[in-house]
C-alpha cells in the first residue's frame, strides 16, 4: 500500500487544526484519499497541537506510524515526534528556533522567522509557508494550495488572500532551490469522476440528522460532540432546523421530547458525563414512549477523564442506562459512510419503535477526518426514505380505529399507533408513569404486565425485522486469525489485514453496527467455526466482549485491548500478532 | 364552544380542601373562555400532587418527570408554536429539582405558561420542606426548622427575563381564572404563582394565614416598570406579604418569534429539507 504520513505540530492556537484541515483537502482535490486525525490538550492556549494527514491512492482506514513529513513549528513537535522518523523522512524547521543536530535526520531548515519579519507578517502565516514547502516535496502543483488559500481566505479580501500566496510560494521556491534532490517519488492519483470529501464524524452525524430528517437539535457544549452542535446551528436557518443549546444536559433532552412527542424528529448530542445526567429522561422516554436518537461520543472517563482524547468506555453504559426495563437500539458507526448512513437510519428505528436509539461512537471517529465519496452520499441521501412507522398527525395513516384511539393500545408487535398532537376530536397524554391503554395513570398489576409485555415485544419485532447482524469482512473460513470489534477500531483492523495480506497472512473481521439489542441465534452462527477470534476494543474491560457473552454465550478469550487514551493503530495490530513486516 | 365537561378527566383525588381544586377549577374555565378544545392545548404536567392533575384534565399532555416539565413545554412549543403550552407544576417540582430550567426558560422569553402550585411542602411524599417554605418551618426532612430561606420565584423570574410575573390565590377561584387567562394569553413566558394551602401537611401557610397576608393590588398598578415590579415582587420576602394579580408585564419577542425559519410554518408542518448537495461545497 503505497502512503505518505504528513504531520504537523505546534503550539496550540496558532491554526495547527485549519493548517491540517486545508492540506487534506488539497491532496483530496488532486484525487487522493486520506485519513488524518488530530491531538490536542484540553487547553486553549498554550498547550502542544498536531494534525497528521495519511496520504494514498486507494481508500485508507487509518494513519500509520511512520511519519514521511514532519512539519515542527516548534521544538517539541520534533521531541515528541522524532521517534516515528526514518532516515528516508524528512523534516522541516525553523535552525532559529531550535538546533537539530542528529545526522540521521534528514532535516531541512526553511527560514519561518525571517521570512515573517521580512515580509511583517503575522505568526501563523508559518503554516502557510510550510505548506507551500511541503508541496514541493511532494511534487504536488502550487497551484492547488492557492486555490485552496482563496477558498479559505477569500471572504477576509484580496490582500489575505495574496499574502498567504506569497507565503505559500516563498515555501515551495525555497525548497525547490535549496533542497532540489529533496522529493518524493509522485504516485499518481487515480481519475475520476467523484469528488472526495473531507469531514469529520460529526460532520457525517450532522448530515445524516439532515437526511433522517431531523428537525431539532438540541445539546450542551462537550467535547467530542460539541462541533455537531456547531455545524447544526450553522446550517439551521437554512434548512429550517431549529437547535437549541439548553441550560444543561437534563433540558436538552427534555427539550427533544417535548417536541418529538409534537410531531418532529429530535436528537441530541453529548459525551459519557452529560450522557449520564440524561438517563433519568431516557428511561422517560422508554416508558412513555416517544422517539428520540441520542449521539453519545465517548471519551476517557470516569468524571472528566482525559476530555480530549478518545476510549470506548462507555458501551455498557449506553446498553444499561435508564432506570426500569425498556427497549432501547445502540449503533455503532465505524467510519464515516457507517455513521451518515446509521444515523439517518436511527431516525427511522426511533419513529418505528417509539424509542430512545443510542448513536454511539468515539472521539477518533467524532472530530478525525477521512475523504468519503461525494456520490456514493448523494445516492444515500436520495434512496433514503423516511419512516415513520406508525406514527402519523392522522387516522387515515395509522393503524387504528378512530372512535376509539387509545395511545398505548396492545399490538401484537409491540408498536401502538402514536397521534401527533393536533387532530381536531382527539387528545392523549405520555405518561412517564405505568399507564393503561389510553395514557391515564396505573397501579393494578393486570395493567402493569401487559404494558411491560407490549413494551418488551418491541425488542422482539427489531430483532426479527430490524437488526443487521456483524459485517463479515475478508473470509473467516480460510482465516488465520478472525478479529472481532466495533466501532472507529474497524480502520485501523482494515489497513491492517490489508498489510498483513501483502506479507501472506490471511485474516477477517467482524465488524458490529447493530450492538444492543443482540440477535443470539444470528450471531451464534457467525462464529461457529473454531478459529482464533482476537477482540479488539479502546476499553480496559473488554466491554463489547462482556456484552456478546451477556446476549449470546460466545465468550472470546483472546483480547487486545488499548485504553491510554489513543485510538489503536494498524501497527499496534501486526506487532500484537508477533509478525515481521 | 368547548365546555368544562370536555376538559373533565378522572374525578381528581386531591384532598378535601386542598388548594388545588380551586386550580383544577380555574384551569377549565378559564381555558372555556378562551375557547380553546382539548385538542388544540398542550400540556405537561410535573411530578407531585399538582402534576396528578394528568388524569383530571384532558389535553394533549405530556406528564413528566419531576422537575422536567419545562423544558418538556420548550420543546413542545418549539415544534408547534401555533397551540398554547401550558406547565402544571408544583414548587418543589419546578424551584427545587427543576429550579435551573426556571431560570433559563425565563432568559429565554419561551412562550410557556407556567402554572405553579406554591404549597410550601412536598405533599406526595407526605410532607417534607419545600424551597419555598419560610424559615425555621418544620417538617419531617426538617425537624428542627428549615436552616435556608425561602426561595422568591417572583423576584427571581423578574431577574432573569421573564415578560409576565404574576401571582393568585387558591382560595380566590374567580381571580385565578382571570389570571390564567391573561397569562395563556401573554406572548412569551407567563408566571402564575398561586398560593396553594396544603391543608394535611402544612399548618403554617394556611387559608387564613394568606388571607390576612395576602393582598390585591391596586387596579391602577403598572404592570410595565422593572424596577417597581422587582420591590413588589421581594414583599414576600421583606415584609411578609403576598401581592395578588398581575405584578409585571412586558412585550419582547419570544424565542421562536426570534427564529426565521418559523415565521411562514411550524417547524411540525414545514417541508423536509432536502437540499443536501448545497451544503456539500465546503467539504471539497
Amino acid at each position: 500500500m503505497q502512503s505518505l504520513l504528513w504531520k504537523i505540530g505546534g503550539e496550540a492556537g496558532f491554526g495547527i487544526m485549519t493548517t491540517g484541515l486545508d492540506f487534506a483537502k488539497i491532496a483530496t482535490r488532486q484525487g487522493y484519499q486520506i485519513a488524518g486525525y488530530m491531538e490536542y490538550p484540553s487547553l486553549i492556549r498554550g498547550g502542544h497541537n498536531t494534525y497528521e494527514i495519511h496520504i494514498s491512492v486507494d481508500k485508507l482506514h487509518s494513519s500509520k506510524y511512520h511519519i514521511d513529513v514532519l512539519v515542527c513549528l516548534n521544538k517539541e513537535t520534533f521531541d515528541l515526534y522524532k521517534k516515528r522518523l526514518s532516515p528516508d523522512s524528512i523534516v522541516f524547521y525553523d535552525k532559529e528556533m531550535f538546533e537539530i543536530t542528529d545526522q540521521n535526520i534528514t532535516a531541512l531548515h526553511l527560514p519561518l522567522k525571517e521570512t515573517l519579519k521580512n515580509e511583517n507578517a503575522p505568526v501563523f502565516m508559518m503554516n502557510t509557508i510550510t505548506i507551500g514547502a511541503s508541496m514541493a516535496v511532494f511534487n504536488w502543483p502550487l497551484e492547488v494550495h492557492h486555490a485552496m488559500i482563496e477558498k479559505t481566505f477569500g471572504k477576509k479580501g484580496e490582500e489575505v488572500v495574496s499574502i498567504n500566496k506569497k507565503m505559500s510560494q516563498i515555501g515551495y521556491d525555497y525548497v525547490k532551490q535549496h533542497y532540489p534532490d529533496k522529493s518524493f517519488p509522485a504516485f499518481q492519483a487515480r481519475k475520476t469522476d467523484d469528488t472526495n470529501l473531507v469531514m469529520t464524524g460529526n460532520d457525517a452525524f450532522s448530515l445524516g440528522a439532515l437526511i433522517g430528517d431531523c428537525r431539532l437539535y438540541s445539546a450542551y457544549p462537550m467535547t467530542p460532540t460539541s462541533t455537531v452542535l456547531t455545524r447544526m446551528a450553522e446550517y439551521a436557518e437554512k434548512v429550517g432546523i431549529v437547535v437549541r443549546h439548553a441550560e444543561d444536559e437534563i433540558s436538552v433532552i427534555n427539550t427533544a421530547l417535548g417536541s418529538a412527542f409534537a410531531g418532529v424528529r429530535s436528537s441530541v448530542g453529548t459525551s459519557g458525563g452529560g450522557f449520564a445526567l440524561m438517563t433519568e429522561s431516557l428511561s422517560f422516554a422508554g416508558v412513555a414512549e416517544i422517539p428520540v436518537v441520542i449521539f453519545l461520543g465517548q471519551r476517557p472517563g470516569p468524571a472528566t477523564g482525559m476530555p480530549t482524547w478518545t476510549e470506548q468506555g462507555d458501551l455498557l453504559f449506553a446498553v444499561h442506562a435508564g432506570h426500569g426495563e425498556f427497549p432501547k437500539i445502540v449503533l455503532a458507526p465505524g467510519n464515516l459512510e457507517e455513521m451518515y448512513s446509521l444515523t439517518a437510519e436511527a431516525f427511522n428505528l426511533a419513529d418505528r419503535y417509539q424509542t430512545p436509539v443510542i448513536v454511539i461512537s468515539d472521539k477518533h471517529v467524532n472530530e478525525s477526518i477521512w475523504s468519503t465519496s461525494k456520490i456514493a452520499l448523494k445516492l444515500f441521501s436520495k434512496s433514503y426514505e423516511v419512516d415513520r412507522g406508525k406514527i402519523a398527525s392522522e387516522f387515515s395513516n395509522l393503524q387504528s380505529q378512530i372512535s376509539n384511539y387509545k395511545r398505548y393500545q396492545f399490538a401484537s408487535d409491540g408498536i401502538s399507533p402514536m397521534l401527533i398532537p393536533g387532530l381536531q376530536g382527539h387528545f392523549y397524554q405520555a405518561n412517564s408513569y405505568e399507564h393503561i391503554e389510553d395514557g391515564h395513570t396505573t397501579e393494578l398489576s393486570k395493567s402493569r404486565v401487559q404494558q411491560v409485555n407490549k413494551r418488551n415485544k418491541k425488542e422482539i419485532t427489531y430483532l426479527k425485522n430490524h437488526f443487521k447482524g456483524p459485517e463479515i469482512i475478508g473470509d473467516i473460513n480460510t482465516s488465520d486469525v478472525v478479529f472481532v470489534s466495533w466501532g472507529s477500531n474497524k480502520g485501523s483492523i482494515l489497513d491492517a489485514m490489508q498489510l498483513l495480506k501483502e506479507v501472506g497472512k490471511t485474516t477477517s473481521l467482524i465488524h458490529f453496527t447493530h450492538l444492543f439489542p443482540l440477535d443470539e441465534k444470528a450471531i451464534q452462527k457467525v462464529f461457529k467455526l473454531k478459529k482464533r477470534y482476537i477482540l479488539i476494543e479502546n476499553n480496559s474491560h473488554g466491554q463489547f466482549g462482556r456484552l456478546l457473552r451477556q446476549q449470546t454465550g460466545i465468550d472470546i478469550e483472546e483480547k487486545l485491548l488499548k485504553y491510554d487514551g489513543r485510538q489503536i493503530f494498524r501497527e499496534e495490530i501486526i506487532d500484537y500478532l508477533k509478525i515481521e513486516m | 364552544m368547548s365546555t368544562i365537561e370536555e376538559f373533565s378527566g378522572y374525578s381528581p383525588t386531591w384532598c378535601p380542601g386542598c388548594g388545588d381544586w380551586g386550580i383544577g377549577a380555574a384551569l377549565k374555565k378559564a381555558l372555556v373562555d378562551l375557547n380553546y378544545s382539548p385538542s388544540n392545548v398542550l400540556v405537561v404536567f410535573g411530578i407531585g400532587c399538582s402534576g396528578n392533575m394528568n388524569d383530571f384534565l384532558n389535553a394533549y399532555a405530556i406528564h413528566s418527570l419531576h422537575g422536567r416539565a419545562l423544558p418538556n413545554a420548550i420543546g413542545m412549543k418549539i415544534a408547534q408554536h401555533d397551540k398554547p403550552v401550558i406547565a402544571i407544576v408544583g414548587d418543589g417540582d419546578c424551584y427545587g429539582e427543576g429550579g435551573n430550567h426556571f431560570m433559563h426558560a425565563c432568559r429565554g422569553n419561551h412562550d410557556i405558561t407556567v402554572i405553579v402550585h406554591d404549597n410550601s411542602v412536598y405533599g406526595l411524599t407526605t410532607g417534607q420542606v419545600a424551597p419555598t417554605a419560610q424559615k425555621g418551618f418544620k417538617s419531617k426532612s426538617t425537624p428542627g426548622g428549615i436552616i435556608e430561606l425561602p426561595l422568591n420565584p417572583l423576584t427571581l423570574a423578574v431577574s432573569q427575563g421573564a415578560t409576565f410575573i404574576s401571582q393568585g390565590f387558591a382560595g380566590r377561584v374567580p381571580d385565578l381564572i382571570e389570571l390564567i387567562k391573561k397569562a395563556i394569553q401573554h406572548r412569551g413566558f407567563s408566571l402564575v404563582n398561586i398560593l396553594q394551602p396544603c391543608v394535611t401537611f402544612n399548618k403554617v401557610n394556611t387559608y387564613e394565614y394568606y388571607r390576612e397576608k395576602a393582598y390585591d393590588l391596586p387596579q391602577d398598578w403598572n404592570t410595565g416598570n422593572f424596577e417597581e415590579a422587582m420591590k413588589k415582587c421581594a414583599e414576600p420576602t421583606s415584609i411578609e406579604k403576598f401581592p395578588l394579580g398581575v405584578i409585571y408585564q412586558v412585550e419582547k419577542p419570544t424565542f421562536t418569534d426570534e427564529l426565521p425559519q418559523l415565521k411562514e410554518k411550524t417547524l411540525f408542518q414545514r417541508d423536509r429539507f432536502t437540499d443536501l448537495d448545497s451544503l456539500l461545497g465546503e467539504f471539497e
